[in-house]
């Protein structure tokens, strides 16, 4: 408690002296030995409301803030830097970057460090401090974590994309070019077969991108009665022959009762398709896939439970993104486009459902997808007939 | 004990907590630099440790300082004693920190099959929340928590076990060659160590609060802890 009344009473001295400098400086020569105390009263009243007030704002911005004076004694700390710093953890890591800036800034340097938490949870500060021309310090810790993911999602989203779509056509222009100087025909046979799968390879990721835009810009969600376990069986009969040639078996689980939900069919189905057929690409030879829906209140929950390689966590906030590849050295093995999760999650967004996965890395994935329930409204027919 | 010993107690024990804090937040980070054979953030780890050697050989040096100027008695004293001991462990287990980034450079360019990095991400995780909890018992002076580290150190030497196994199952599918399989086996060692050093930061917890440092093994639940494999005699499997 006196603590904090110690570190009021020193901003509250400081602004204070700093606002009647101003004042005194600005318009009023020899003002104090002018008017008379009650005045000088008043002035002070209104000082102390202007200093609540920039405290209040200060606490409300989104950056912490730590003051300090010419000593190096802490004067004011906002309620932001407050809730990152500590003694024991992350925060007492937070802490010391910003005594070593605050002490720094103190001897006139301004430096600024970008400060790389593990966690969990994963964080990242951009900690500064500067030199207040009154003496003393401010020092700035900057929650970064969420630019910190995005740039992250941007700069792999145009990596990501240049080399699904490069790799195949580079491909095609070295076929292309040993095709025209060769006369066996065994050999042009087999360079040709090569070129129709690296063409047939591209054609896939600009269909998937089609889709994927038709989706994300779609225009008018459908909302139609769908029924849930013709979904599912239609999605599972979509990916049989892939899943025979892995010899991997698809199973629907038996639904309690029958679940409607409201929505497009089409993407409904290109979802469950889309979930289920990476549960294959990724399950080793004779595992089994388990597909079914629950009723989950105003929702119904798809979940395509596989007992495959699993994903890393580190990679698990990321799959829906588009083109993210948790092992790229694999994806050209498995044939996909990289596109079909982030096709799911658009689906989901236009559904108001949502979309989420629970994985152990060698154990399996489990993904949920949520969609409204469609719930029939038979109250008022109720109503009417009696 | 004068008013400036007191006040360097405290003063060390809030280095003690900074320093833990630093390797707390290494662990998660070498368990990445594996998992990703990252070899320039294993340099940097690696280059890291010295100011973690320094640091808590500073501790100790002042927590003899302060034991030989003001000698402190009763449970002053067996905080100076606890947290030079602690600062110790500290530094052994910032060193196992650091052999695992060393492995990372070694098991460079080889792929490893999912599970078993499943099980290094999740010994990873494990050994972290033991020291994570050894040292908050340690801030809280929590006796309920500092016991339940011992439990918690059962879980790590299960998935030890496990990780032990997949090491034969992946050798025996070749997916993984001898050497890789020998480094496997002793980066497992490695994430044990750092939970077997968090379960006694948190026996110094129990001593400095009780007086009484908990008899070697006790926390086995009478099993015993095989040196040569870490594996628990006694105890189901």
């Amino acid at each position: 408690m006196s603590f904090v009344l110690g570190v009021l009473i020193g901003l509250a001295a400081g602004v204070v002296s700093y606002l009647l400098f101003v004042s005194t400086s600005r318009d009023l020569p020899n003002i104090s030995t002018a008017v008379p105390s009650s005045e000088v009263e008043t002035r002070e009243a209104e000082n102390n409301g202007y200093l609540a007030q920039i405290q209040d704002a200060i606490n409300s911005l989104s950056v912490g803030v730590v003051i300090v004076d010419a000593k190096g004694v802490e004067i004011f700390r906002n309620k932001l830097a407050e809730s990152v710093t500590g003694v024991i953890h992350s925060d007492v890591l937070v802490e010391e970057v910003v005594e070593q800036h605050l002490s720094a800034a103190l001897n006139g340097e301004t430096k600024r460090q970008v400060l790389d938490l593990f966690g969990p949870p994963r964080k990242v500060f951009s900690v500064s401090a500067t030199p207040l021309l009154i003496g003393g310090a401010v020092g700035m810790i900057e929650d970064t974590t969420e630019r910190y993911l995005v740039d992250a999602v941007r700069t792999d989203f145009v990596a990501n994309i240049s080399h699904e779509l490069k790799t195949p056509v580079g491909a095609l222009a070295v076929l292309a070019d040993a095709l025209s100087q060769e006369d066996d025909l065994d050999i042009v046979h087999r360079l040709s077969e090569k070129m129709v799968e690296e063409a047939l390879r591209v054609g896939r990721t600009i269909d998937d991108l089609l889709e994927l835009s038709r989706i994300e810009f779609g225009g008018e969600a459908v909302k139609d009665e769908v029924d849930a376990e013709a979904i599912i069986s239609e999605s599972i009969s979509r990916v049989s022959p892939l899943a025979s040639t892995h010899s991997i078996k698809v199973a629907m689980i038996e639904l309690p009762q029958p679940l409607k939900v409201v929505g497009d069919r089409r993407q409904l189905v290109s979802a469950i398709g889309n979930l289920v057929e990476n549960a294959v690409k990724y399950s080793e030879a004779g595992s089994a896939i388990e597909v079914s829906a629950q009723d989950a209140g105003e929702w119904v929950e798809f979940t395509v439970k596989d007992f495959g390689l699993g994903i890393p966590s580190r990679d698990l906030d990321r799959v829906f993104e588009r083109f993210y590849r948790v092992d790229r050295a694999r994806s050209r093995d498995t044939g996909g486009t990289g596109l079909g999760l982030a096709i799911v999650r658009h689906v989901a967004n236009n559904h108001g459902g949502e979309v989420s996965v629970t994985s152990i890395e060698g154990e399996g994935s489990t993904f949920a997808l949520k969609i409204p329930k469609f719930i029939v409204q038979n109250q008022s027919v109720m109503k009417e007939s009696a | 004990m004068n008013r400036l010993a007191h006040d360097e107690l405290t003063e060390l024990r809030s280095e003690l907590l900074r320093v833990t804090a630093s390797l707390v937040e290494s662990i998660p980070r070498a368990t990445q630099i594996l998992l990703d054979q990252d070899l320039e953030g294993a340099e940097y780890q690696i280059l890291a440790d010295d100011e973690m050697d320094s640091r808590t050989l500073d501790l100790e040096d002042r927590c003899v300082t302060l034991m030989g100027l003001h000698a402190p008695v009763a449970s002053e004293l067996r905080h100076a004693v606890t947290i030079m001991k602690m600062s110790a462990d500290v530094e052994r287990s910032a060193d196992l920190v650091v052999n695992i980034c060393k492995v990372a450079r070694r098991i460079h360019g080889i792929q490893l099959d999912p599970k078993m990095r499943g099980l290094i991400g999740r010994m990873g995780t494990q050994a972290q929340i033991l020291f994570r909890h050894a040292i908050q018992a340690y801030a809280d002076l929590d006796l309920p928590m500092a016991k339940a580290v011992d439990d918690m150190d059962l879980f790590l030497d299960y998935l030890h076990r496990q990780f032990i196994e997949s090491i034969f199952e992946s050798h025996s599918a070749g997916t993984i060659d001898l050497p890789v399989a020998i480094q496997m086996a002793v980066t497992a060692r490695f994430f044990e160590r750092i939970g077997d050093h968090a379960v006694n930061v948190a026996h110094y917890v129990q001593y400095l609060i009780t007086g009484e440092i908990p008899p070697a093994g006790d926390h086995r639940r009478g099993g015993r802890l095989s040196d040569s494999t870490g594996e628990i005699e006694g105890l189901p499997a």
